[in-house]
């Protein structure tokens, strides 16, 4: 085992692992669209904005009262629920109910509120770039392994670690929601078929504001628990939507096992494509992705979803 | 039918008589700013309104234009010529949009229009890191030809006007009705015989020639062009698609009006607010959406009582979904 | 021809100032992105024209006229720079055009403002091209970015003598340019490039590229970032414990006071090429520096004072200046030739480049959470550390 071969494995499995915590948080930036798509066949292409929207309740609450991040998402998760729903009953409601040439017209109003988001947040925060400095913002667990003779040194990320965990769980809390509760089944139900729901008596509407405040409070988790990584600014929103809609379709829409998946998929697609195809195009492989499996994998990956 | 010829005469004299009364380059800038975009959105509009399919990447036939025009003018033949890009830039972005509308028009709806989005952010980054060609973030720049800007007004106008007849007299068409058919109902128009791939990739063309054109006219005028400018997924693309709601999708004047109202608020709150007018435009859209779904020249003429060759009844939320 | 006459008198009076006012007032104009992505550079630079201009109002202004900037927001767009810029010439008939922060915005104006004959300051715009045209009216205070790493290259020479290096940039305008001045010494000069690779800006996640350059083994890893990049580059660097002789940054992201706040630890020993530190002997430097940490509550870098520098510059041109028309301006602000806290400023030419600035480039390190001046030595404040210490071995 020669220095140079140790250095190859330990550049391939360092890659593969930050390829799947980054995967993880990007699962819960996902799985929150997930879930409004397949159950309103809704694009929220504002979901980039909301994320930030709960960023910036963490910034708050770190810089004037000391919260900590993985505390204050016990702030945010009720807090993004309620701004969803807030959405979902009062603007994009009213706008499906509204007949219109296009029936796009509850996309371009997510852009709408999408656009004051950004810009309101630019007004109140300016567009000054905000960090949440946690102490243990670069604390890494090193792990030196002995291959053949030679030392790999492997590092995890602390932060990236416990945001792959609590991404996780959510995945597998929001999966035993969905199968066990009422409020679960129900979704499901609407989701499949809407009028069918709505004629066994579900309250469908309500369950809309239900799901669009879930999404939000799954992507709001992970602005939290990306906040002490990365850093925070009003049009953050963006790029995070795309993948949003990415991992979206390749877990196929409403297929929250899928979304998790799609998640680990495009983290480590990124990660390896950069290292060894291409840093410059590493944006372009998630999308070259989604195209290919939007036409050839409707159905997404797992070749299961609500559509 | 003279009436309304008097309604587009006159205006269009007055349009074309205003630079030489006013020889104000910050006004004829703003007006030609308004021009490009009546271009945009008046072209999106064609596929978009009319054909029913909701482009959210028409930025990848812009800065195909920009690019063409630029990618000509770099390799070596002096700017004057560069007014040949305005047709390579359109043919180059019809081009494109073949490719584009082969892979994406087997997808419909939502799935069509993130598609779309999705191969223009490709484009987008391939401008950025195919530097021998595109020079990649430096972008290409080059003095425009002429210094005074009422050459460029009427160059402008003329597209804008060109843009406007070409698609009037489509949708007036057979063409037209095609269009509108898969619009309605996609399923049912492919049952009446109508090839819609052909039909959607015709709407497509014409749709991504004049973006393509006003590509080239952009880089012709402001002298610079980079990939994060022309290939803009929010300020290009989606503000295309804003522009045309507001003024009124399936109308053929909606997205002209929309266009200049556009240009007016961001420079107008530019000037006298400072900041913030995004946050004003947002709010507009989501009024709009709410209570002027079809637009403001779309309610106008629904308030007439008249709409673009409805027939029948049918639940346009059914349509392309 | 009568219209465009009473539109001239109209913009006359407005820039006249208001009927009855007292005093005279001379205005320049200046496009700032105020809004977007560089706001927090516009930002800085709005202040420090500002108070330049309270300095030297205070001190009697310009010819018994106070100086006062017109400032006004590109949201870093050229479209929007270019036509405030048309606005300024056209309607307010400012006869001197100052600032802008981006290469882009830079540039743009600077073509509107050869087109109709009106001079054009470059403040902080540093592509190379801008005063690479042979155009009259545009000059630059500020170096050009292939000038940028002159401090670092001759740190190289003199100090490090490194055999290869890891070069990675952001993927935008300054940051090819500046790199690409950093590829083409190391080609001349026979060092290894072992990486050359351009990232977007934004990315969360640099853990695969740092792990390549970490299996290359390179003695110095070169970066260019404009903004948070440079922090999350560092810190992630320290985790994946990647020990080269050292790290420098292209200026930008990696002179930033927040680089330091954001990226903690892992800033030590960082090295950077910049233009300006508080340290530099040149007057007004220092005092510069703790007014506006006073006044404003945060640290200046050399953004800053380049614009505090073109404060000055413009006040001594109109000073200069026979009469305050574009030509005469234009005449007497090629004449500079004077002293500023951002150092010496004169217009002169060399290779393709006119109206050019030229200055000495520095080469700072972070050390015990505070910005030294390491490079040139006539210029340093501290003594530079190099290798730099290894990640593991650091308290």
């Amino acid at each position: 085992m020669t220095p140079q071969l140790a250095g190859q494995i330990e550049l391939f499995l360092q890659v593969v692992i930050a390829g799947i915590l980054l995967g993880g948080l990007y699962s819960l930036i996902g799985l929150g669209m997930s879930l409004i798509m397949g159950v309103m066949r809704i694009i929220n292409l504002a979901h980039g904005e909301l994320m930030m929207v709960a960023m910036y309740i963490t910034y708050l609450a770190f810089s004037l009262v000391h919260v900590d991040p993985y505390v204050s998402l016990f702030i945010v998760l009720p807090a993004l629920f309620l701004i969803g729903a807030g959405l979902q009953k009062y603007l994009i409601t009213p706008v499906m109910d509204v007949e219109s040439v296009l029936p796009q017209n509850q996309v371009l109003l997510t852009v709408g509120i999408g656009i004051v988001l950004s810009n309101l947040a630019q007004l109140i925060f300016s567009a000054d770039y905000m960090s949440v400095p946690v102490s243990y913002a670069s604390k890494t667990i090193y792990w030196d392994v002995n291959v053949g003779g030679q030392t790999i040194s492997l590092s995890f990320n602390f932060p990236f670690l416990v945001a792959f965990a609590i991404a996780i769980g959510l995945g597998a809390a929001l999966f035993l929601f969905l199968g066990k509760t009422d409020i679960g089944r129900m979704i499901r139900a609407t989701a499949q078929d809407k009028r069918a729901a709505a004629i066994m008596g579900i309250n469908t509407k309500r369950i809309t504001y239900i799901t669009f405040g879930l999404g939000a409070a799954l992507v709001g988790a992970a602005g939290t628990l990306l906040a002490p990584v990365y850093y925070i600014y009003p049009a953050i929103g963006g790029p995070f939507t795309s993948k949003a809609f990415i991992i979206t379709v390749l877990g196929g829409m409403g297929n929250i096992a899928g979304a998790v998946l799609g998640g680990l998929v495009l983290g480590l697609g990124e990660s390896l494509g950069s290292v060894y195809i291409s840093l410059g195009y590493k944006d372009a492989f998630g999308f070259v992705i989604f195209v290919l499996v939007l036409i050839f994998l409707p159905k997404g990956l797992l070749g299961k979803s609500s559509v | 039918m003279t009436k309304k010829a008097v309604f587009l005469v006159v205006p269009a004299l007055l349009v074309l008589i205003f630079p030489l009364a006013f020889e104000n380059p910050y006004i004829l800038h703003m007006l030609i700013l308004s021009m490009l975009w009546i271009v945009l959105g008046v072209s999106w509009n064609l596929l978009g309104g009319f054909t029913g399919q909701v482009s959210y990447g028409h930025a990848a036939f812009f800065g195909t234009g920009a690019y063409a025009t630029a990618i000509l003018v770099k390799s070596g033949q002096p700017p004057a010529t560069a007014w040949w890009g305005l047709l390579v830039g359109g043919l180059a972005a019809a081009l494109l949009a073949t490719f584009i509308g082969w892979i994406c028009f087997r997808l419909r709806g939502p799935y069509f229009s993130l598609s779309v989005l999705a191969l223009s952010e490709v484009l987008r980054l391939v401008a950025l890191n195919w530097k021998e060609v595109t020079n990649g973030a430096e972008g290409i720049l080059f003095l425009p030809a002429f210094n005074d800007k009422g050459a460029y007004y009427y160059i402008i106008f003329a597209i804008a006007a060109i843009t406007i007849f070409a698609v009037h007299r489509v949708m007036k068409s057979k063409l037209g009705f095609y269009f509108l058919a898969i619009r309605e109902d996609q399923d049912a128009a492919e049952s009446l015989g109508i090839d819609t791939t052909k039909y959607k990739l015709i709407s497509l063309m014409i749709s991504a020639f004049f973006t393509g054109v006003a590509g080239s006219f952009y880089m012709n005028y402001m002298g610079f062009i980079d990939p994060g400018i022309v290939f803009d997924l929010s300020k290009i693309s989606i503000m295309m698609i804003l522009v045309t709601m507001l003024g009124g999708a399936a109308t053929l004047w909606g997205p002209a009006l929309g266009a200049v109202i556009y240009i007016l608020v961001s420079e107008g709150f530019r000037v006298y607010v400072g900041s913030g007018h995004l946050v004003f435009f947002g709010v507009l859209i989501i009024v709009i959406i709410l209570f002027f779904p079809n637009g403001i020249v779309g309610s106008i003429l629904e308030a007439k009582g008249r709409r673009e060759r409805r027939t029948d009844n049918k639940d346009p939320k059914q349509v392309g979904a | 021809m009568r219209k465009t006459f009473v539109a001239a008198v109209a913009a006359l009076a407005m820039t006249a100032g208001p009927a009855g006012a007292q005093e005279k007032v001379v205005k320049i104009g200046v496009p700032l992105p105020l809004t977007g992505a560089e706001a927090k550079f516009g930002e800085m630079e709005k202040q420090a024209y500002e108070m330049a201009a309270e300095e030297i109002n205070a001190k009697g202004g310009v010819k018994g006229h106070k100086l006062s900037f017109d400032i006004q927001d590109s949201g870093g767009k050229a479209e929007t720079a270019t036509a405030i810029v048309e606005k300024f010439v056209s309607i307010n008939k400012y006869p001197f055009v100052v600032g802008e922060y981006s290469s882009q915005c830079s540039y743009s104006v600077a073509a509107v403002a050869e087109k109709y004959k009106v001079p054009y300051l470059v403040v902080t715009g540093a592509a190379d091209k801008i005063t690479q045209q042979g155009w009259k009216y545009v000059f630059r205070l500020n170096p050009p970015s292939s000038l940028y790493n002159l401090g670092v290259f001759s740190f190289f020479e003199t100090v490090a003598k490194p055999k290869s290096i890891a070069i990675l940039y952001e993927n935008t305008d300054f940051g090819n340019s500046t790199s690409k001045a950093m590829k083409e010494y190391c080609k001349a000069k026979g060092i290894n490039i072992v990486l050359d690779e351009g990232y977007q800006a934004g990315a969360v996640d640099f853990k695969p590229i740092l792990q390549k350059v970490k299996s290359l083994r390179p003695d110095i890893v070169y970066m260019v970032s404009y903004l948070m990049d440079a922090s999350l580059l560092m810190r992630q660097s320290k985790e994946l414990d990647i020990n080269p002789q050292a790290f420098i940054g292209g200026g930008a992201g990696h002179t930033l006071p927040e680089f330091l706040q954001n990226a903690a630890e892992a800033s030590e020993y960082c090295m950077s090429a910049t233009l300006w530190t508080p340290q530099v002997k040149y007057p007004g430097a220092k005092e510069f520096f703790d007014k506006f940490k006073a006044k404003f509550g945060k640290e200046p870098d050399y953004h800053g004072v380049e614009a505090y520098a073109a404060a000055y510059v413009t006040a001594d041109t109109l000073k200069r200046a026979k009469e305050w028309t574009a030509e005469a301006i234009r005449t007497a602000l090629a004449a500079t030739n004077m002293m500023t806290a951002f150092g010496p400023i004169k217009f002169i030419a060399w290779d393709q480049f006119t109206n050019q600035n030229r200055m000495e480039t520095l080469v700072l390190q972070v050390q015990k959470k505070k910005y030294e001046t390491i490079w040139p030595k006539d210029a340093a404040s501290a003594k530079y550390v190099y290798p730099v210490p290894r990640w593991r071995d650091r308290k």
